[in-house]
């Protein structure tokens, strides 16, 4: 079964809660490789991972936007991030220690926008660049799985890698706005 | 092929999907337009970039305790109850239940591991503190490599070689980083790179550098320690490295800090440079503090592989703030040395398109095929420099074959497999029968203009044989082929009648390397002619003229980023 997000979303919210399965399997890695970005443990990691998809599991019915579940699940994921440094803080007698870990999370999180830059492809483009890099699978796998002639695979592809480019370029230049207004 | 055609390409060319006709096609028009080449490098550099996500997360999957906590979360809370009630709740009822033991330890596993990682962090923050202000500092260590190799190559099989960093913060930046059979240095005015005799070839970048230039950026690293923390962390932080912390006493009695670092390359396993080179290899490395002062005072690198550790980097003496001298930044350079060219610098030929628009392997035809026929000129075309040791040992060789090209996850070129008859290289061997036994033997090689090579080594005389006679009957030139009779079929035995200890131990040594690294020994051993036999009075020794036919299989890196699109 290969349904869009909007309707894995909408049958998990009809009594299917099983179809949730498909949605972790489908953004379960991205969403690590975010989340590695901000920490530096494995096990921190995939807590992370894991609490961020039960807060989105749970808050289902709250998202109006079925079709853009994953750019809502990376804000789940940066909140759920924030509040397990926090909790870190607390717990280090030394401050200075856990203010070093902050502040190489933060440059660290400038380094890799990638993910985020992925939630801004439409949902087709954006299963094409999941299953080629994230899964691993090659050009002509992908095409078999999603039904598609190979040609079109590689057509989204490279629609894929100009938006990429596109929206990776936008964050520079915001970045350096911000950085020359500091 | 046109700019707009190649630009819709590009993407199924970097994934490898275009027929072969429209590759060439392809790759033909990027030698030629620089535009298309700069999308065509930003492209497969987007493509490595994600590639690399994908492969950091291959192994990782958390479906099953993803599911189990939303079941668990369904089955126990109704749905008015807030997140952080549920999951106290959910988590309550992980203590009380069937998996209490288990969650207790992934408990135990998180806590321990943050503050272990936190305090590792903190003895690294005051070791980069203890030395925020350093004047100058020198590293002196050792590493597993080949002594003229480059400076981050590394192999387990090779012996320790030492290597050793000089630099000066203040007043003025200068380094230099030297291994026995190459030297970079930094004047405070611009780089050179050398590649000592008998390559004897150097390269000059002409402004200063701030330090790892020339392949020497890990260990720059080190030297740079609060920048070295900072990386450790970040790359811990995006790869998801161990940092672990333990204490111990040292030699000197005194308490040491020791922080290890589980530190992955990224390269994957079947990649060709993977675990040849620092920056491709998956290493431990552990970094030792003095607990009082805060200095680090040593560092070890271990190679990890599937079939274990291996130590490769041992760096055991570090000074800090001591006056260097002002001729460690300067190199004096042999007169006759030859000045590569780099590529950022590669000039367009008159007929750039012909280059521009070939394949890695037709490239390296080329290359092979004007040393075949000594066209200096045109072999300059593809390798700079082209000395008098590169002419010597691939002028007139021949094409035996080439293979279909293959790139790495580290190296932006290709590798080209190749298969070539080296040109009949004419040497000299020395051989004395001045021994208790009376039998000729082998104490060195000599150059064509009987100039020593390598010496033998003999430490002990010649023992004489149960079948002494028979070999005492052989003639000077006749105990040379029966040398490399012995050799090409690996008889040490054998071997051991004409030739010395440290010879047999040495040849073994480069056998043994040769077949880890996958070569068919068998098949490469040199085939030697033995010619005239001269007597030198000066030496009451022989000299047996020599040439010998070699085959070299191996494979040849090319690459074409550079302002001229050429290989």
């Amino acid at each position: 079964m290969n349904l869009t997000d909007q309707e894995y979303v909408e049958r998990c919210r009809d009594g299917h809660p099983e179809d949730f399965r498909l949605l972790v399997d489908r953004y379960q890695k991205p969403l690590f490789s975010f989340l590695a970005g901000r920490f530096r443990d494995r096990l921190q990691t995939e807590e992370a991972a894991q609490e961020s998809f039960v807060r989105a599991f749970l808050s289902l019915k709250k998202l109006r936007k079925p079709e853009s579940f994953y750019s809502w699940l990376l804000g789940i994921a940066g909140r759920v991030a924030k509040e397990q440094f926090r909790a870190l803080e607390r717990r280090q007698r030394d401050r200075e220690a856990a203010e070093t870990v902050l502040a190489n999370t933060a440059d660290h999180a400038e380094d890799y926008p990638l993910e985020e830059a992925i939630t801004v492809l439409p949902e087709s483009h954006r299963q094409v660049i999941l299953l080629r890099y994230y899964e691993g699978l090659s050009c002509q796998e992908t095409a078999t799985r999603l039904g598609l002639p190979l040609g079109t695979v590689t057509k989204t592809l490279s629609r894929a890698y100009a938006l990429l480019r596109q929206e990776l370029q936008a964050r520079e230049r915001a970045e350096q706005t911000v950085n020359q207004t500091q | 092929m046109n700019c707009a055609e190649c630009r819709e390409n590009l993407v199924a060319c970097v994934e490898g999907l275009l027929a072969a006709g429209q590759n060439r096609e392809c790759l033909a028009h990027l030698g030629t337009c620089a535009a298309c080449r700069a999308e065509h490098a930003t492209i497969a550099r987007l493509q490595r970039q994600l590639v690399a996500r994908g492969q950091a997360v291959a192994e990782m999957s958390i479906v099953e305790p993803v599911m189990r906590r939303v079941r668990a979360v369904q089955e126990t809370e109704p749905e008015s109850n807030s997140f952080m009630k549920l999951l106290l709740k959910n988590r309550w009822g992980f203590g009380l239940g069937a998996a209490a033991s288990a969650a207790a330890i992934i408990l135990i596993v998180l806590l321990t591991s943050s503050k272990a990682q936190a305090t590792a962090v903190e003895v690294m923050e005051k070791g980069a503190k203890a030395v925020a202000k350093l004047t100058s500092i020198h590293l002196r260590g050792q590493l597993r490599t080949l002594p003229a190799d480059n400076f981050s190559y590394i192999n387990p099989d090779c012996d320790f070689v030492t290597i050793e960093l000089w630099k000066q913060f203040e007043p003025e930046l200068r380094w230099r980083v030297e291994k026995p059979g190459r030297v970079v240095a930094m004047d405070g005015e611009s780089t050179v790179f050398f590649i000592k005799p008998p390559a004897n070839i150097a390269t000059k970048l002409p402004h200063p550098t701030p330090g790892g230039a020339f392949d020497t950026a890990w260990l720059d690293r080190i030297a740079n320690l609060s920048n070295t923390i900072t990386n450790e962390l970040k790359n811990a932080l995006a790869k998801g490295w161990k940092l672990s912390l333990s204490e111990e006493t040292g030699a000197d009695g005194r308490s040491k800090s020791v922080v290890t670092v589980m530190a992955k390359s990224g390269v994957p396993d079947n990649d060709y440079v993977k675990n040849a080179f620092m920056e491709a290899a998956d290493t431990r490395r552990v970094y030792r503090f003095d607990a009082q002062s805060e200095l680090l005072e040593s560092v070890q690198i271990y190679l990890v592989r599937p079939s274990g550790e291996v130590q490769i980097f041992d760096l055991s003496q570090i000074d800090y703030n001591q006056s260097i001298d002002t001729n460690v930044w300067r190199l004096d350079l042999p007169a006759d040395v030859g000045w590569a060219q780099l590529p950022e610098n590669l000039p367009a030929l008159p007929d750039n398109e012909k280059y521009a628009s070939m394949t890695a392997e037709q490239a390296a035809r080329a290359f092979f095929e004007a040393c075949a026929r000594k066209d200096w000129d045109e072999a300059g075309k593809f390798m700079s420099p082209v000395n008098a040791s590169l002419k010597d040992y691939l002028g007139g060789l021949e094409i035996v074959s080439l293979g279909e090209s293959f790139t790495s996850e580290t190296y932006s070129g290709r590798f080209v497999p190749y298969e070539i008859k080296l040109p009949a290289q004419e040497f000299n061997v020395r051989v004395s029968n001045t021994n208790s036994a009376k039998r000729c033997v082998l104490t060195g090689f000599y150059d064509s203009k009987l100039q020593l090579q390598q010496d033998f080594k003999w430490s002990t005389e010649p023992e004489v044989l149960t079948n002494n006679d028979a070999y005492a009957k052989l003639s000077p030139a006749e105990a040379v082929k029966a040398y490399f009779a012995a050799q090409s079929k690996l008889d040490w035995v054998e071997m051991r009648k004409f030739t010395s200890e440290f010879d047999v131990e040495e040849t073994k040594k480069q056998v043994e390397m040769a077949e880890k690294h996958g070569m068919d020994v068998h098949k490469q051993m040199p085939v030697v002619e033995t010619g005239e036999t001269t007597w030198s009075p000066e030496q009451s020794a022989w000299f047996v003229k020599c040439r010998m036919f070699q085959v070299k299989k191996w494979n040849l890196a090319v690459r074409k980023d550079n302002p001229a699109g050429r290989w």
